[in-house]
């Protein structure tokens, strides 16, 4: 079980309170209807599957109850860094 | 084919009992009614001024009854009748829970043995006054700690006779 | 001496004997015994019988890794559990074991003719010889095989035990009891901090349980740590996982080591641990030796005898024999020696061995060989001699003994370490993978991380023979009955990963998981392979570390407490009144109320009946709620549903539907306006929690500008639906401060006000498509104010109704069920509800997929309404219908029934489908195929009942 740490409570949390969000950082377009098929299709399916530095989406479902984003390595399994949602990636 | 014997209890059969609990170094019992309300604003101030009352400022602090649970989230434990205003038209949320959720007291020497049977957290450390949203195994709770040996655990209302018995059964 | 019980010697208390049965024969052990060292004692050496060939087998190893003696032990009828290994099972009066894999007793088994055909069982066997034909697979093959194969039975009776579990903080956790882990217990301890020191044997001590000398310091130790107060010490307990951040998973046995009288409380508890730093501990596992008849009875490891003389003071033989290729073989030697053991003779394989361990060992009068291997183990049911030989040669000679012990070098236990994914190097000297780099805050101490003087050794694959691969018959595996030849054939028929070669041989995939069997299996591919061993890979090390219960693992959750039954504040009544249940998601929710002797369809059609004609009364309060407040508030739900809410005055009601931005339904439910900035929004039962936290992912990261906060209110309210043409006049009079009448509160409509003196929001909705009212109290008054309601509902007849009349009653209407008529695939298009689609508002979750080109095509399923020619024929929810009913197997289907019933207002069975370009086909006859015969059924609309919705407005 993973140890996470909630950028919003400021400590390492035990992951059964955590559920995982997907990949981070696809923002839902301000006007949809501008985006041709292949762009939504792209936006609504196509993910990166990385070996490696991933950026994902984690809720605190079971604690603040918030939103962030993570970068974690999928090899190692070990998050490098989480942020607050609506911070740039890093 | 092999056939097995019906549980002696089921799931079905577990009910709240009316009497605590009272086992080697803790006790279990039910707490006494309160007024619940969440609490919701992205500005704390806002809600003080509706309210006229101070709200802790971190999650995971408590004051006076109220814990903060996130950034714009406080859960208010208030006596039993107590109202609040709703605060219509300002940029805040303020919802009675009362019926929501049922209170747990857990108290003696082995209190905090007997949350962490399936609480993840470190509750051995949580310092007096600590109010957090977590989890017993898959339910989930709020672990506030009221004294040095003596816990308050809030559990929605369905999910109250299993985590009942999960206490009875490792206390 | 008596029987094989050493006079002198061991931790076992002589003065309290303790009784026990195998295989129903009674015998006698000592208090400290294991089953193994008792039966040991007694003269026993066979322990049972392996996997595949059936071979008599004895003890091979005296820890956690013996892959033959494996026991089912017997506690009472419900509490047996198998596969034990007997070095494991502490011994208590009354212990009463079987052996297993015998048929019909150990000494003889009929189907070792298994063995005698050995030849014809080799690597692939099963997957190369049960492929034909197909159907004697099931008939034949596989209840013979089940018969022969397989490890013990299962228990036959509900398991009467309960089992404990709880997580655990500490800042350093010592895995293993040895000498090195209770050295670093003892050092963490006395930086303060919280110290958990575990230990999978009967005492802590490791290794120097066997080694009398180290005996004072481990008790001084021992002492000390059992006095400091930050330090807990769990015996009986194996670290079986270790997870990422230190997070150590193990259980402790409770019970299993007394007699069942004496067992009180949880038999097993799971231990999660999490620690800032985690010891390993864990020793080393010492390594057979590969030659002919290396798995007889009397055929062990060194270290097993070692540990059976000082430990359990046993003789394992009474004239001994060492076959060593690594000097901890000679310090066992002259250690059993000294303790009164007779060891004839040591063979090493080496020609150059430590002078002062040969003199040693003639000095104690035991022959010495250099340079010279066994070629053979001879005996039956018991080994009698061996022959031995210059390495690879033919020049053979025998010797009498009753005990062969193999000294093939030790294998450090990296199990834990490589489970937290911590990585591994081969060490030449050891022949063996020893801990390397890690991410884990953890470290490797004593036998596990190589730093262990054991002397030195060679690693083997087999020892020399003259004969050639294919003709010998060592055992590598000897749990799965794995030969050294079987690894030949393994790389022969092409496998070269030792990933392949393992599944393919099945080495090393036995309950002990390759503990004595993976570095000669590793050894013997590179051999075969002419490869160095680093090239052939190292499978991968999983938990857990050894077979464990299931109720250990199910920890809290067992029978009544596996999950939360959500039961509503109205269960009760439903339960005093015969309910019939079903569970939806968590809940229980009652199905039906029988009356009498009636079944359920007798039931739901009164209950249907009553509702149609009258008034019934249903518990609605498992629907999720969801408080949405805020200025925002009608923006939000703006931008979530389909349908436009800005409009909505306060007071009033709209059914929403919410889509995936996939554009497919997601969730539906009516909200109400309870204020300008406050909705009391409902969604499905099971989709609740599903809901709002979709709703708060767009909320938190899409649109964080909103001013508007959701709080989950299912459990803050009871609901109680009061549905009929008599509802009105059931409510009236508990109602106060709420105008009834039709002009001031219309269908489609929420009030506040009391009811019963308390506080209610009351909706004037119908799912039924009568007159209905959902009335929602704090669900602390549920069971009152439903009792009210049922005690004014009295002159009206008024009818308690389940959720089978609630789904009958709305599929007459053609209200559809999220889940049940959708799948996940649909769009409002396709279930004919394009009319909740505000087609103003320029955007809203799934709005431009629904202009998606597959999602606009021809051929969608479409939700329609299906006749069946014969109205008592109800069709089965799920059947496929096709256009076609004499085409050719397999038919094109079109397809299939999503809900179907007898309907009580119509007299007549009715079922919604969804059906490819459905709404083009109405009239059409369509057809479904049934076992029974093909059922022919007319198209239809979805609305079977009051399409014009007259009554809702009674
Ligand atoms: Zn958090």
């Amino acid at each position: 079980m993973l140890l996470i740490h909630c950028p919003y409570c400021e400590e390492d949390r035990p992951e059964v309170e955590f559920a995982n969000g997907g990949q981070a950082h696809i923002a839902r377009p301000a006007d949809p209807s501008a985006y041709s098929d292949p762009q939504w299709e792209e936006f609504l399916y196509i993910r990166r599957n990385p070996r490696g530095r991933h950026h994902e989406r984690w809720r605190h479902v079971h604690g603040c109850g918030r939103f962030f984003n993570a970068v974690r390595d999928t090899v190692s399994d070990r998050f490098e860094t989480t942020y607050k949602a609506g911070e740039p990636a890093r | 084919m092999l056939e097995i014997a019906p549980m002696k209890l089921s799931a079905a059969d577990l009910a709240l009992p009316a009497e605590a609990l009272v086992a080697d170094g803790v006790q279990l019992a039910l707490a006494d009614d309160y007024a619940r309300f969440s609490l919701r604003a992205r500005d704390a101030a806002i809600l003080e001024g509706l309210l006229g009352r101070k709200l802790p400022a971190k999650i995971g602090e408590t004051l006076d009854g109220v814990a903060c649970l996130g950034p714009d989230e406080w859960l208010a434990l208030l006596p039993a009748g107590t109202a609040l205003p709703l605060g219509e038209g300002l940029p805040v949320s303020v919802t009675d829970i009362s019926s929501r959720a049922l209170g747990f007291v857990v108290e003696g020497p082995r209190a905090v043995e007997l949350i962490t049977s399936g609480c993840p957290l470190d509750v051995a450390k949580f310092p007096i006054g600590r109010g957090t949203r977590t989890v017993f195994e898959t339910v989930e709770i709020v672990v506030w700690r009221t004294a040095e040996a003596r816990f308050h655990i809030e559990v929605w209302r369905s999910f109250a006779p299993w985590l009942w018995h999960a206490l009875a059964a490792a206390a | 001496m008596s029987g094989y019980r050493l006079s002198v010697g061991g931790r076992i208390n002589r003065a309290a004997p303790l009784s026990f049965t195998f295989d129903g024969k009674a015998y006698q052990g000592l208090e400290g015994d294991s089953l193994a060292s008792a039966l040991l004692a007694s003269g026993v050496m066979l322990f049972g019988r392996s996997f595949k060939y059936h071979r008599p087998r004895g003890i091979l190893g005296m820890g956690s890794e013996e892959p033959n003696a494996l026991m089912t032990v017997e506690r009472g009828p419900a509490r047996m559990t198998p596969n034990l290994r007997a070095p494991s099972v502490a011994l208590h009066a009354g212990l009463a074991a079987k052996s297993q894999n015998r048929f019909p007793t150990l000494r003889r088994d009929l189907t070792a003719v298994n063995d005698t055909l050995s030849a014809f069982f080799p690597a692939g066997f099963y997957n190369k010889t049960f492929m034909w034909p197909r159907a004697a697979w099931e008939s034949v093959y596989e209840p013979i095989i089940r018969r022969l194969a397989g490890l013990g039975d299962s228990p036959t009776t509900r398991d009467p035990d309960h089992y404990g579990a709880t997580y655990a903080h500490c800042d350093v956790l010592v895995v293993g009891a040895g000498p090195a882990g209770i050295a670093a217990a003892v050092e963490a301890a006395a930086t303060g901090g919280r110290v958990i020191l575990i230990d999978e044997q009967e005492e802590p001590g490791g290794g120097a349980l066997a080694d009398p000398a180290q005996w004072a310091d481990l008790a001084a130790s021992l002492a000390a740590l059992n006095a400091a107060d930050n330090v807990q010490i769990l015996s009986r307990t194996t670290a079986i996982g270790h997870y990422h951040q230190n997070f150590v998973v193990a259980v402790e046995r409770l019970t299993d080591h007394l007699a069942p009288t004496d067992a009180k409380g949880a038999r097993e508890k799971l231990w999660r641990i999490r620690a800032g730093r985690v010891v390993l501990a864990q020793g080393a596992i010492e390594r057979p030796l590969v030659f002919d008849g290396n798995d007889i009875p009397g055929v062990m490891l060194a270290s097993a005898a070692r540990t059976a003389a000082l430990r359990y003071g046993v003789a394992v033989g009474r004239s001994v024999i060492v076959m060593a290729v690594h000097d901890s073989g000679w310090r066992d030697a002259l250690a059993l020696m000294a303790a009164g053991v007779t060891v004839s003779t040591i063979i090493d394989l080496r020609q150059d061995v430590a002078a002062e361990l040969v003199d040693a060992a003639r000095g104690a009068g035991i022959a010495v060989h250099l340079g010279c291997a066994v070629t053979s183990a001879r005996g039956r049911l018991g080994i009698s001699s061996i022959t031995y030989a210059p390495g690879g040669t033919v020049d053979e000679r025998a010797i009498a003994c009753d005990a062969l012990l193999m000294a093939g070098g030790w294998t450090p236990t990296v199990h834990l370490w490589s489970h937290a994914k911590g990585t591994l190097r081969w060490d030449g000297a050891w022949g063996a993978y020893l801990p390397d780099t890690t991410h884990e805050v953890m470290t490797c101490v004593g036998g596990c991380g190589g730093a262990w003087d054991y002397g030195s050794g060679l690693a083997l694959g087999t020892l020399p023979s003259a004969k050639p691969l294919h003709k010998r018959k060592g055992f590598v595996d000897f749990q799965n009955d794995v030969k050294a030849r079987d690894i030949g054939l393994a790389v022969q028929e092409g496998f070269r990963s030792i990933e392949h070669i393992k599944r393919y041989t099945t080495n090393g995939m036995a309950t002990d998981q390759g503990k004595t069997s993976n570095l000669n299996g590793l050894q013997i591919a590179s051999d075969v392979l002419s490869r160095p061993v680093t090239e052939i890979g190292l499978t991968t090390f999983r938990p857990p570390y050894t077979p464990q219960t299931f109720g250990a693992l199910l920890g809290h959750h067992k029978e009544a407490l596996f999950q939360p039954l959500r039961k509503t504040a109205i269960d009760d009544w439903a339960r005093d009144h015969g309910a019939v249940y079903e569970n939806v998601a968590q809940w229980r929710r009652a199905r039906y109320f029988p009356r009498g002797a009636e079944d359920m369809d007798a039931a739901v059609l009164r209950e249907c009946l009553a509702v149609r004609d009258s008034v019934g009364m249903f518990d609605a309060s498992t629907l999720g709620k969801i408080e949405v407040v805020g200025p925002d508030a009608a923006e939000f739900l703006n931008r979530l549903y389909t349908n436009p809410w800005k409009s909505l005055a306060p007071g009033r009601c709209r059914y929403g539907l919410l889509l995936r931005e996939e554009g497919f339904i997601m969730d539906d439910g009516v909200a109400g306006r309870m204020a300008p900035d406050r909705f009391h929004v409902t969604t499905t039962t099971g989709g609740a929690a599903r809901v709002l936290n979709m709703m708060e992912d767009y909320l938190q990261t899409e649109w964080s500008d909103l001013d508007v906060w959701l709080t989950s209110a299912t459990e803050q309210w009871a609901v109680i639906a009061v549905q009929g043409p008599k509802a009105r006049d059931v409510i009236a009079g508990l109602v106060s401060g709420i105008d009834l009448s039709r002009e001031a509160f219309p269908h489609m409509a929420v009030r506040e006000g009391h009811i019963c003196g308390v506080p209610t929001r009351l909706f004037r909705v119908s799912f039924t498509g009568e007159l209905g009212f959902e009335v929602n109290v704090p669900a602390q008054h549920g069971r009152m104010v439903w009792e009210a309601i049922h005690a004014a509902g009295q002159p009206y007849d008024i009818t308690p109704y389940g959720t089978e009349a609630m789904h009958v009653l709305r599929a007459e209407k053609g209200f559809i069920i999220i889940g049940q008529d959708t799948d996940g695939t649909i769009t409002p298009e396709d279930a004919g509800m394009a009319w909740a689609i505000g087609q103003k508002k320029p955007d809203f979750v799934g709005k431009r997929s629904l202009a998606r080109p597959d999602l606009v095509a021809q051929g969608r399923k479409q939700l329609v309404g299906l006749l069946t020619e014969d109205g008592t024929h109800v069709l089965e929810e799920g059947a496929q219908i096709v256009a076609d009913p004499d085409q050719p197997v397999p038919m094109t289907m079109i397809g299939h029934v999503t809900s179907a019933y007898l309907s009580p207002a119509l007299g007549r069975s009715i079922a919604l489908a969804l059906v490819a370009d459905g709404r083009a086909r109405m009239g059409e006859t369509l057809y479904v195929p049934m076992p029974g015969g093909v059922i022919r059924a007319v198209v239809t609309g979805p609305v079977f009942y009051d399409a014009e919705g007259s009554r809702l407005d009674a």
